[in-house]
């Protein structure tokens, strides 16, 4: 298992990895004597999309891209809120009910944490490079659309 | 005439890999255009639906169609779907 991962050494830490992310241990992460809330999302991989069934999702990334777009992401998260946090994403194969994406977040009240965390969410889904590739029962691949990056 | 190699990325995966393109100027907006030729060329003209919503990137940069590459490569980005 490989994990790439980038950190300003005090506020945050963002990284890929490869397979589905671990959902314990997160919350030591980002803990802080100072920090009353500690707020956490996990994305799972589903059993259905669109009216089909799945059973696994293929997660290809731009490694750089992603990396440096999780990094500003986490910068700017950690301007705009007191929290400290921590950002991973997978890459590669990831199966119904594993985690393919974790994110947690502190800070000294709950709202902090708790807006952190779903900015930190809806931004990584329209910025950050990864392409999701739905794998059916009977091994059919779809690849899902998604949002342009395009601005010109 | 430059040949750039395009690396392919989510659904341009179906493609494979990589694929090269021959442009007469490295303008992004010249290998789009080379690109939506290969795309009808390679038969699967549905690709440049796609096209038109997706970027170019050379290293950890995106560029806009009147950017120019420095090197010979580029990754084509389709929309983004992570989470």
């Amino acid at each position: 298992m490989d994990l790439f991962a980038r950190n300003d050494g005090e506020h945050y830490v963002c990284g890929l990895i490869d397979g589905p992310c671990q959902m314990e241990g997160l919350g030591p992460l980002v803990q802080d004597a100072a920090h009353g809330a500690i707020a956490q999302f996990f994305g799972v991989v589903r059993n259905h999309n669109e009216g089909l069934s799945a059973e696994a999702v293929d997660y290809d990334v731009h490694p750089e891209l992603a990396l440096k777009t999780l990094d500003e992401l986490c910068q700017e998260l950690c301007t705009n809120y007191p929290v400290k946090l921590v950002m991973i994403h997978s890459r590669g194969l990831v199966r119904v009910g594993e985690a393919s994406v974790v994110i947690a977040a502190s800070s000294a009240h709950r709202k902090d944490a708790l807006d952190a965390v779903s900015e930190a969410i809806d931004q990584l889904k329209i910025r950050v490079p990864i392409w999701k590739k739905e794998i059916g029962p009977d091994d059919e691949l779809r690849w899902l659309d998604g949002h342009s990056l395009r601005k010109d | 005439m430059t040949t750039i190699t395009v690396h392919c990325l989510g659904a341009f995966r179906t493609l494979g890999n990589s694929f090269v393109v021959d442009v007469d100027d490295v303008s992004v907006a010249s290998i789009r255009a080379a690109v939506s030729s290969s795309f009808v060329a390679m038969e699967r003209p549905d690709l440049n639906t796609v096209l038109t919503r997706s970027v170019f990137a050379e290293g950890d940069e995106l560029l806009k169609d009147h950017a120019t590459i420095s090197g010979i490569e580029v990754s084509l980005l389709p929309p983004v779907a992570g989470g």
